[in-house]
């Protein structure tokens, strides 16, 4: 896993490609096992801290289905305790759960009776989408006000940095519920209620992008200038290349690194802190499933929700390594 | 890196060897976060009113110039709630950054100088811990605890922390390579000494930047959790608390939801700001 | 690194002003469609509804489910806006003399949207579904009056008590007695969860999670009930049932025209609503949203100190400003002034009076003073400790209502700790036992003054009554309301169901605060929406858009 400042591989370019070719495939095959372990571990710990929380969850469930508060006698918990199997010993749920994981069974939802795929499958796609176009979009907006303001003259300077530092302070209902009133309401250009269409997606993708570019940006910023600062972009001038050819063509490949390791931080980060614009926006999306799912105690679909997260995190990261090997020709095997 | 001499205008400050001096571009932030500050401590310095003081005869009052942010539905006056909000948000703020850098600085240190197995062992449990929704870990630890400003700390703090985790791991191991580290080495001076004067300063120095952003980010983190009802309990003037509360009224009275807003964003902004000016002035000084 | 002199400054202040000048624009005005009455009809169309809360399942005992339910299930009996029970499903019943035999004449012909007959085997094979836990709340609706039901023949039903019930009929009105098709009860639990199969004007289509409900319309109805305003099925095609729990978002989206009807109206923008839209708004009968007082542990077991926190603050005028007039303020603790048997001179008790309240709390020797104000005795705190559940039965609104009414009881010497509970919290029951509370907030729905049963009967080891949230045990008052639900004649049992509500309001067992309301604002092209009577679920199926 590529980090910032981590010491570059050197390259392996004498060695025999045949050899080269067995130990990326055995990297390959240990990155797999240890994805695989890591999303076990996050269902497990999710599985026990579930347990942690106070109560008890026959009674959540009783109470979610009638719309009540309150305790109920042993006699009116004893049939959902059968059903759900809470009357097994701890570690026996546990094993059970887990042996389920490996046949593709997340559980049944306890409030939904439906299978957790299912409950997770149906609002798993918008939530991937929204996530998916805010962090291209993220992207576009840091790079174009990066490579517009950077090293400009002070006062445009000031501006783009001043821009980026803003946008990344703002809180994410706040961008939401002023676009939504401004462009949905005020000026009607974006419907209210998106839904999942194309159109109505837009505020939504740009309420999370908004701070989010923020963010990239002031990562990518400082880099992008000290490499400008670089002898070889002075060469590069000399030889009569344009400002723009040079900002893209050099200066950004070498500046977007930091940032590109923090994507595959920032797409996990989405998934779940989607939730607030999905909120605003009526969307559906697996960010309200999960506050649902643990304010009624429903454990297989907490854990289910963990584990599909963890795996858009795992692939989002497999792809950024990918992505840097590219971006980074030291890092790239000749 | 060229600065603008403002002989008379500037002021002249000293931080240990690094000398600073202040120029009306963090001159502005520096008096707002000096503002947060007083507030925080003394918020008494700033307004004579009460935070909780109802007043049901001028609720919803539009900002004047005796209540400058204007009046809530209980008719509390909103730049008052604001300005004793400061200390809760900035706590949080500045709490839950303190535990993510402590919970860090402890990981990143142990696995960029151990190496090995135990790099090994902290990188996975790095990467769990990544793969762990951090909104999951705030309903969890609210679900338990109940909500209140230790859990919302603690729930931003850890879920923050793996990120400087990683950053700190990977400052820690390019540093350790550079070659005043293997000089110092080299000449003899012990391991503690090597830490101290080496490796800390210049592994942490290009996260300044980062942690102050943090401090930034957690405040506002903490707005989003109160947003899902998840925050401190009322009557508790938290800006995250105050934004929620706000919200049914931003097309009908607006400053309820903007002005909390504006103030978490310049806060935010300002802390940031002084962060990367600090950072800036850190490196040159270390060049 | 260079940096603009007053760069933060200046983009944060042109952001305000910007900000403020397009949002401050909104204040003036949304409007919406107005069409002039008396358009023509037309045939068809969609119903954007625009809802709140989404149920797990979408039948069930919680209201959300009763507000869906309404429009895909039929009941027995329904319940008409001067509160006397009309025909339904059964065109014509008979009561035996002593109260105990119900006997119902079916209306023939009428089909499930699956095929299956609605027969009296079905209606009887439902009240057993409700009685072994198919539908909790209609289960305790009943207990312990039922009996058991038979069918006689195809088309009559018996229903039978244990003793006389005179609110059976209404409370058979609500939709949680919605009659389903035995065939679909008997698939699995998923299944009935998510597409309950009724002889409603509507059947579901499509639950898309997190989304909405896609209803579309029974072609082949003839089971309306007699309140209807028209006869036959309905005439829109489609109702798509969003979620939308942003109040913001809600709003807006009838502002636009996105959503043609939508479901509680924040406050707010009340006037606004009322100025451009066809609003209403209903009380919901039951036990309004009071305060109960544990009457078992801690400092409310003196009833001086229970009434001197009612006089203490000054309800009315709080729940006025709070919610800007809108909701109504109710001195009842018990029943809200929309169910039938409320007793308004009951309502009228404990006015703002702190010099009274002041007096109790001196002769129940709270006399001590600490530093920052509170009362002590024997160096304890007057400490209220005092959880609402917040986000679900109290809105941002009412935790205002909550922050006045807590300084008010304050400069009387009362220490109360406001604790929001999360759903998680709530459901699980955190908040339910003696030790966890001294006062909480909460409210009920029910047609009928049955609710003072079920929330008032004293609850005893052998068999707890874990509705009874007060722990007030009164055995004078489980008589006086035992006599009111199994009297003959209304008059009868209104003069105990009030008697009833005078002994809660006399030892101060809860403390009034405000009716429980929804509210719905409809466009002005959409005409003959209306509200249910028995537990105020929109019902669209004589709904039609007018050009």
């Amino acid at each position: 896993m590529s980090t910032v400042g981590e010491a570059a591989v050197p390259a392996a370019s004498r060695r025999p490609s045949a050899r080269r070719g067995a130990r990326t495939a055995r990297q390959i095959l240990v990155k797999v096992v240890s994805a695989v372990l890591v999303l076990v571990a996050a269902a497990s710990v999710t599985f026990f801290a579930q347990l942690l929380v106070p109560g008890n969850r026959a009674t959540a469930i009783l109470n979610e289905q009638t719309g009540r508060a309150q305790l109920w006698t042993p006699a009116q918990l004893a049939p959902v305790n059968r059903e759900f199997g809470f009357d097994k010993p701890l570690i026996v749920q546990y094993l059970n759960y887990v042996g389920g994981l490996f046949h593709g069974n997340l559980g049944t939802s306890y409030t939904q009776y439906r299978p957790v795929t299912q409950v997770i499958g149906a609002e798993l796609m918008p939530s991937l989408e929204l996530t998916g176009a805010a962090l291209v979009a993220a992207w576009v907006l840091a790079l174009a006000v990066i490579l517009l303001t950077a090293k400009r003259g002070r006062f445009v300077t000031a501006l783009g940095s001043t821009w980026e530092a803003l946008t990344a302070s703002l809180p994410t209902y706040w961008v939401g519920v002023v676009l939504l009133v401004v462009f949905a309401v005020e000026i009607r250009i974006f419907p209210v209620i998106g839904g999942t269409s194309a159109w109505g997606t837009v505020l939504p993708v740009l309420t999370l992008a908004i701070p989010l570019a923020g963010f990239l940006g002031q990562v990518t910023r400082d880099e992008f200038e000290k490499v400008l600062d670089q002898p070889f972009i002075t060469t590069a001038r000399t030889r009569g290349m344009g400002d723009t050819a040079v900002r893209l063509k050099h200066a950004l490949r070498h500046s977007v690194l930091p940032a590109i390791t923090l994507s595959g931080w920032a797409m996990g980060a989405l998934i779940s802190g989607a939730v607030i614009a999905e909120n605003v926006y009526g969307r559906p999306g697996i960010g309200q499933v999960l506050v649902n799912a643990v304010n009624t105690r429903d454990v297989p679909t907490v854990s289910g929700i963990v584990l599909v997260v963890a795996g858009v995190y795992v692939i989002a990261n497999l792809l950024v390594d990918i992505a840097y090997a590219l971006v980074d020709p030291r890092l790239r095997a000749s | 890196m060229s600065s603008i001499s403002f002989p008379r205008a500037g002021a002249l400050a000293r931080l240990g060897n690094v000398r600073i001096r202040v120029r009306p571009g963090t001159a502005v932030p520096l008096l707002i976060v000096l503002l947060v500050t007083v507030a925080a401590v003394a918020p008494g310095v700033l307004t004579h009113r009460s935070p909780t003081a109802i007043d049901i005869e001028h609720t919803l009052l539009p900002p004047s110039l005796s209540h400058p942010f204007g009046t809530d539905d209980s008719g509390r006056d909103l730049y008052t709630r604001v300005i004793y909000g400061a200390r809760e948000s900035l706590g949080i703020g500045l709490g839950a950054t303190g535990l993510a850098m402590s919970i860090a600085l402890l990981l990143g240190f142990i696995a960029g100088l151990a190496g090995g197995l135990i790099d090994v062992l902290i990188n996975r449990i790095l990467e769990v811990a990544f793969a762990f929704p951090v909104l999951l870990l705030a309903l969890l630890l609210i679900a338990i605890y109940g909500p209140s400003l230790t859990t919302e700390i603690i729930a931003v703090g850890i879920g923050s922390a793996p990120g400087y985790a990683r950053m700190v791991r990977g400052q820690v191991l390019n540093v350790r390579k550079a070659a005043y580290v293997e000089a110092a080495a080299a000449l003899g001076h012990s391991r503690w000494a090597v830490i101290r004067r080496h490796l800390f300063p210049n592994a942490m120095r290009p996260l300044v930047a980062m942690i102050t952003l943090g401090v930034g980010q957690s405040i506002v983190w903490a707005s989003g959790l109160a947003f899902l009802g998840l925050g401190v309990a009322p009557p508790s003037p938290e800006w995250g608390a105050l934004l929620d509360s706000g919200r049914e009224y931003i097309t009908t009275q607006w400053w309820l939801e903007v002005m909390p807003g504006l103030v978490i964003v310049l806060v935010a902004l300002s802390i940031t700001s002084l962060g990367r000016t600090l950072q800036h002035r850190l490196e040159g000084a270390a060049r | 690194m260079t940096r603009s002199r007053f760069g933060p400054l200046a983009a944060a202040g042109a952001s305000a002003l910007i900000l403020s000048a397009l949002i401050a624009g909104c204040s003036s005005g949304a409007t919406g469609a107005t069409v002039a009455s008396g358009g023509t009809i037309v045939q068809g169309g969609t119903i954007v509804y625009g809802h709140e809360q989404e149920p797990p399942c979408l039948y069930g005992g919680w209201l959300q489910q009763a507000y869906i339910d309404r429009n895909i299930l039929d009941s027995l009996v329904t319940e008409a806006n001067n509160g006397s029970i009309e025909p339904w499903l059964a065109t014509s019943w008979t009561v035996s003399s002593n109260g105990l035999v119900y006997t119902f004449h079916l209306n023939p012909g009428v089909k499930f949207t699956d095929g299956t007959p609605l027969n009296a085997q079905a209606v009887a094979y439902n009240f057993n579904y409700w009685q072994h836990g198919g539908n909790s709340t209609a289960q305790v609706s009943m207990d312990p009056y039922y009996k058991s039901a038979t069918a006689l023949n195809a088309t009559t039903v018996q229903v039978t008590l244990n003793k006389p019930y005179l609110p059976l009929l209404t409370m058979i009105s609500q939709a949680y007695f919605g009659i389903q098709s035995p065939t679909a009860l008997k698939r699995s639990a998923a299944a009935n969860c998510d597409d309950p199969i009724g002889s409603g004007a509507f059947k579901v289509q499509k639950w898309i999670h997190g989304q909405e409900v896609i209803l579309v319309r029974n072609p082949d109805y003839t089971s309306w009930p007699a309140t209807a305003l028209h006869k036959g099925p309905a005439i829109v095609d489609e109702v798509d049932w969003k979620f939308l729990p942003d109040p913001v978002e809600r709003y807006e989206s009838l502002v636009t025209g996105e959503t043609n009807a939508i479901y509680d109206i924040p406050t707010v923008d009340w006037s606004n609503a009322e100025a451009n839209f066809q609003v209403t708004q209903y009380v919901t009968p039951g036990k309004p949203v009071s305060i109960y007082l544990n009457t078992s542990e801690g400092i409310f077991t003196d009833v001086r100190v229970r009434q001197a926190f009612a006089y203490a603050a000054d309800r009315k005028a709080d729940v006025e400003a709070a919610f800007h007039g809108v909701i109504p303020y109710e001195g009842n603790p018990s029943v809200s002034r929309a169910t039938p048997g409320y007793d308004a001179a009951v309502a009228a008790a404990y006015p703002y009076d702190p010099a009274k309240a002041n007096q109790l709390l001196n002769e129940a020797g709270w006399t001590g003073r600490d530093a920052a104000g509170y009362r002590t005795k024997d160096g304890k705190e007057l400490d209220v400790r005092f959880p609402y559940p917040a986000g679900s039965v109290v809105t941002s609104e009412g935790t205002s209502l909550l922050e006045i009414l807590q300084q008010q009881w304050k400069q009387v010497g009362f220490n109360v700790q406001l604790i929001p509970e999360t759903q998680a919290e709530t459901f699980a029951g955190d908040y339910s036992t003696p030790n966890s509370y001294d006062a909480q907030p909460w409210y009920w729905t029910s047609p009928s003054a049955a609710i003072l049963w079920i929330v008032w009967r004293p609850s005893t080891k052998a068999d707890p009554n874990y509705s009874n949230s007060s722990f007030y045990n009164n055995n004078e008052l489980s008589t006086v309301i035992q006599d009111g639900n199994t009297s003959a004649t209304t008059a009868e049992a209104d003069q105990y169901y009030g008697q009833a509500q005078q002994i809660i309001q006399d030892n101060a067992a809860a403390v009034g605060l405000y009716d429980q309301t929804m509210s719905i604002a409809v466009a002005k092209n959409l005409h003959d929406v209306w509200l249910e009577k028995s537990q105020g679920e929109p019902v669209f199926e004589d709904a039609y858009f007018a050009k």
